[in-house]
Parts: structure tokens; C-alpha cells; sequence
């Protein structure tokens, strides 16, 4: 079947031997059982890493913002305050859980839920390293679009659920805004699929070189301009500034969440955070290399390779998420009128341009680079890191 | 073992789901039902191993009909003014009065024998085989696609365009007269 992490340990001679013995030990054959084991840990293991990430996304988010505003931002807490979002967390469990009295009860107490749900299914195929991704579904990027639009059901449900004007206004937005911008973004990702010849986030990333001039944001004009067009629409998607009018607190308070206290709101903020991450993952796999490490160091070395990987995966997912922040707190919010034009009257049409752009350029040059066309000596290093 | 729990999983998901849409009389928790149904329903074609299938019935149903759904409800609303709060939003939009039922009822009965037509030639010549080992899906869609079924492909396309134009036309700003 796919690719999955199960199927990464079962290489190794030590995971073969385990699940002999343990086979001989209960008496029947353990593969599938450990199986299951193996991927209930990763799965605990990768939600609750997201989950501290996505917890420290609130500190960055404030010490960042701090220091582009020549601030201090939180320092009371732990050494730099970085500890601020574990009390953050403590205050967020101990506050009052209010359910309106005039709300959807059993809306408002699934909306958050759904949020939740469809970030985290999300990270079932982010692909953190070759071997330590949780699955390699053959869909995988298919897969990602599908569960990710659950959010906006959510964001929706909340904003109807708590039956108040700025909540239902910010929901609208938000579900507006979420389904127009993944037309942009998918056509985006077409454009990388059709470079890569596949959906499964192993073909995306693998189609591509360690090095930067391998990467498919360089690999010809439109995929870079699509880059900045899957970018923005990223952005809009996960509801973060200049496109967070469905939360913009001078119109409507706080949007959708407007209602919601203590471990609620807390969903929301968390899925926030944590679907930024992703995005800017996605963003990263496609178009900067993903988990690849230039020169292919530590190839042979399958420990060192794998933590390689993951770090330069996190090094390019966490330098975007500083961009995503330091847009937040550069650039103003769009309105409503100029968010729509934004995306159906320049966005889309960009992105189908990119789309044709790709496809002729995959015809005409057959699938080789800027690089490898312009320079010799280019391709010459490109086909020796293959 | 594991296919079978995932497949009563997605079964119970969506027989129960499709059931709570038709006992509820809120609308919009009608609409979350049917969210459950659609994904027991993803879930059913992903035990199949039809992976392409199940990703596209979360993309089309999940992140565009039941939004686009709400939408509706929302926008269009109930008739009845009691059952709109002190807001002016419509907390429990109408559910449909006699002519809606009947139609219901009428059409239900159409597809319930036309599906028991169907099943019925199934269950008659069901034979136990053995599931076929999992091969990956996109391909040979993508290939029937543009081969076997382009006519298909091509007409919806046009369909889709037409829907697009309509949009416009209907949202584009009136001039006064």
C-alpha cells in the first residue's frame, strides 16, 4: 500500500526482530497489532508536537509583533516569557464556559470541533521527512484540500451557532472568503502536480533538488509567480491579516468567535495556528524543497538523513511562518469589495494563466528548468544530485 | 479486520447520519447531519479503495455543497416570523409545508424502488470474492478521462462555464431605469 512510517520502520532489521518476538510471545502474528501501536504513538506524538507548536505560534506571534513595533512583547513568564502560552493555556482551561442562552447549543459546541478535525486530519500527509511522515497517501495533496475545507464549515457553523450580528457576519466572511481563495490556491497546486506528475506528497517533493536552484518555486516563470499567488491565497485561507475580516476587531469585534470563551475559543485560535503551520508546510513542500537536504547529506546514515530532513523541512515551514506574521503587522486589512476582486479578478486569472503557463512549459521544454535550459554547467550539477 | 471496523465505522456514520437529517426539525443541524452522512460516505468508498473517489466526495460535498447549502438556508431563511429571534436572524428556517412533502414523498418512493431494482439483481447473483489488492486509482481515471469519456468531460465543462456566466449575469450590479 502507501508509503507510511510503518512501512519506514519495517526496513530496519531491529523493528523486524521486534515484531518476531512479540509474535512468538502472544502467539499469533503481531504485524498488524504493532502496526496499529506504531501509528497510534506517531499520531499522539505529531498532534501534540503540533499542538506545543501551535501553542508557541501565539508567542512568536506576540514577541514578533513586539519587536516590530520596538516593543517588549511578553517576558514575565519563564526566561523571555517564553512560558507565556502554557499560562495562557492554564487561564484558557480555568475561564467560565459560557454557552449563550439564545445560541444553537449542539452547533455551537460541535463548530469548534470541526475546526479542530479538519486542521489535524490535515497533518496525516504533511510530509515532515522521507521516512517520518505519518502516511504517503497517493492523494495526499488531493486529500489535504478535502478535510482542510472542513475548517470552513466550522468557521461557519461557528459564526451561525452563536446568534449574534458579529459573529454571523464574521462566519459569512470567513466561509466566503475560505471557498472563493481555494480556487486560486488549488489551481496553484495544480500547476506544481503537473510539474511533478503526481498527487502523493513524496512525488511533489522528490520531483525536486536539495538545492534552491532545484527548488519548483525557481524552476521556470510561472511556477515562481505562482508561488506568491499560493502564498496570498494561504493567507487568506487561514484567515490571518490583511485577510482576517472575518475576525477584524474593529468591525466586528472579534468575527466568529465573538461568543466563545475559555477552551472553545481556545479551539479555534489553536486550529488557527495550527493550519498556518500547515499551509506554510504545504507552501514549503511544493515550492522550496520540502524536506530535502541539499547535496543529499547523510545519505546512508538513515537516523541522521531523517533528522536532516526534518529540520530543514521546520527551518523553511518556520521562516514562512515569520513572513505570515510579519505581514500581519506590516500591511493593513483589505475590505470586503477589494478581497473579492483580489482574488476572482486578479488572483484566478493569474492562477490559470500559471496553470496553461506550466502545461506548455512541460510540453515545449519537457519538464526541465530555467536552470538546466539557460546554463550547461546547470544542468550538469542538477544531474548529479538526482 | 481493520477494513471491516472502518467500513461499519463509515457505514454506522452514514446510515445514522442520513437518518438524524430526515428526524430533525432544525435545518441547519440537517445540514451537519448530512456533513456526518457525507463523510461515512468517503469513508465507505476509501474501504472500497476507491482513494480518488472518497477525496473528491470531501472536496465537492463537504467543502462546497453543505457550505453552499447553509449559504442557501441562510440567505433565503423561514416565512414564519415567531420563529425569528430578537436579532431578526431565523433561528429554525421552515422545513417544508404539505406541497413539499408530497413531492417528497413521491420522489423518495420513485428512487427507493428504482434503487431496490438495482440491489435486488446484486444480492441475486452476490458472490463472496476476495477484495483486489489496493492499485492506485488517479491514473486510470485521468486516462478514461480524456479517452473513453471525454465527450462527458467536455459537456461538463461547458456546464460548469454556463453556471459561471449565469453567476455573473445574476450578480452583476443592475443600472438604474
Amino acid at each position: 500500500m502507501n508509503d507510511s512510517i510503518v512501512s519506514f520502520l519495517s526496513e530496519f532489521a531491529i523493528y523486524k526482530a521486534f515484531v518476531a518476538s512479540v509474535s512468538a510471545k502472544i502467539g499469533f502474528d503481531a504485524t498488524s497489532l504493532l502496526t496499529f501501536v506504531v501509528f497510534f504513538i506517531a499520531v499522539l506524538l505529531v498532534v501534540n508536537v503540533m499542538a506545543l507548536i501551535g501553542g508557541l505560534g501565539t508567542y512568536a506571534e506576540r514577541k514578533i509583533s513586539a519587536d516590530l513595533q520596538a516593543r517588549q512583547g511578553p517576558n514575565r513568564v519563564g526566561p523571555y516569557g517564553i512560558l507565556q502560552f502554557l499560562a495562557d493555556g492554564v487561564k484558557m482551561i480555568t475561564k467560565e464556559d459560557i454557552i449563550p442562552r439564545m445560541s444553537d447549543k449542539f452547533l455551537f459546541i460541535v463548530a469548534p470541533l470541526l475546526c479542530m478535525v479538519g486542521v489535524f486530519a490535515t497533518l496525516a500527509v504533511l510530509p515532515f521527512a522521507s521516512g517520518l511522515m505519518l502516511t504517503d497517501l497517493n492523494i495526499g495533496v488531493f486529500y489535504m484540500l478535502g478535510v482542510s475545507s472542513l475548517v470552513g464549515v466550522g468557521i461557519f457553523l461557528g459564526g451561525y451557532a452563536s446568534n449574534s450580528k458579529w459573529s454571523m457576519l464574521g462566519g459569512m466572511r470567513g466561509a466566503a472568503q475560505i471557498i472563493s481563495y481555494e480556487i486560486p490556491v488549488t489551481l496553484s497546486i495544480l500547476a506544481i502536480v503537473v510539474l511533478s506528475g503526481g498527487l502523493s506528497m513524496k512525488t511533489l517533493v522528490e520531483g525536486q533538488l536539495g538545492v534552491p536552484w532545484g527548488w519548483n518555486i525557481f524552476h521556470n516563470p510561472f511556477t515562481f509567480i505562482g508561488f506568491f499567488v499560493f502564498f496570498i491565497g494561504a493567507l487568506a485561507e487561514s484567515n490571518r491579516a490583511p485577510f482576517d475580516l472575518p475576525e477584524a476587531e474593529s468591525e466586528l469585534v472579534s468575527g466568529y468567535h465573538t461568543e466563545y470563551t475559555g477552551m472553545r475559543f481556545a479551539f479555534f485560535a489553536l486550529a488557527e495556528y495550527v493550519e498556518v503551520f500547515v499551509l506554510c508546510g504545504l507552501a514549503a513542500a511544493l515550492f522550496l524543497g520540502g524536506y530535502l537536504v541539499p547535496f543529499n547529506l547523510g545519505k546512508g546514515l538513515p537516523l541522521l538523513e531523517q533528522f536532516l530532513q526534518l529540520g530543514s523541512f521546520v527551518t523553511k515551514t518556520l521562516l514562512l511562518y515569520y513572513v505570515v506574521i510579519w505581514v500581519r503587522w506590516t500591511l493593513p486589512r483589505l475590505r470586503v469589495d477589494q478581497l473579492m476582486t483580489l482574488c476572482w479578478k486578479y488572483l484566478t486569472p493569474i492562477a490559470l494563466f500559471n496553470l496553461i503557463g506550466c502545461s506548455f512549459w512541460m510540453y515545449f521544454f519537457e519538464g526541465k528548468s530555467l536552470w538546466v535550459l539557460l546554463f550547461k554547467s546547470g544542468a550538469k550539477v542538477a544531474a548529479g544530485h538526482h | 479486520m481493520f477494513t471491516n471496523i472502518l467500513f461499519l465505522m463509515s457505514a454506522v456514520l452514514t446510515v445514522g447520519g442520513a437518518f438524524a437529517v430526515i428526524l430533525t426539525k432544525n435545518i441547519m443541524h440537517a445540514c451537519v447531519y448530512l456533513l456526518s452522512s457525507l463523510l461515512g460516505v468517503a469513508g465507505l468508498y476509501v474501504t472500497l479503495g476507491a482513494d480518488f473517489v472518497a477525496a473528491t466526495q470531501l472536496v465537492v460535498y463537504v467543502g462546497g455543497i453543505v457550505i453552499l447549502m447553509v449559504f442557501a438556508v441562510l440567505l433565503t431563511g423561514g416565512s414564519d416570523a415567531q420563529k425569528e429571534n430578537k436579532f431578526g436572524l431565523s433561528k429554525i428556517p421552515l422545513m417544508g409545508n404539505n406541497k413539499t412533502y408530497t413531492i417528497a414523498w413521491i420522489t423518495a418512493f420513485v428512487v427507493f424502488m428504482t434503487l431496490i431494482k438495482i440491489i435486488s439483481n446484486i444480492i441475486k447473483y452476490y458472490k463472496e470474492t476476495e477484495v483486489s489488492a489496493y492499485t492506485a486509482t488517479v491514473e486510470k481515471i485521468g486516462m478514461l478521462l480524456v479517452t473513453d469519456h471525454v465527450l462527458a468531460f467536455e459537456i461538463s465543462s461547458v456546464l460548469l462555464l454556463g453556471a459561471l456566466v449565469g453567476a455573473a449575469v445574476i450578480a452583476r450590479p443592475r443600472k438604474r431605469e
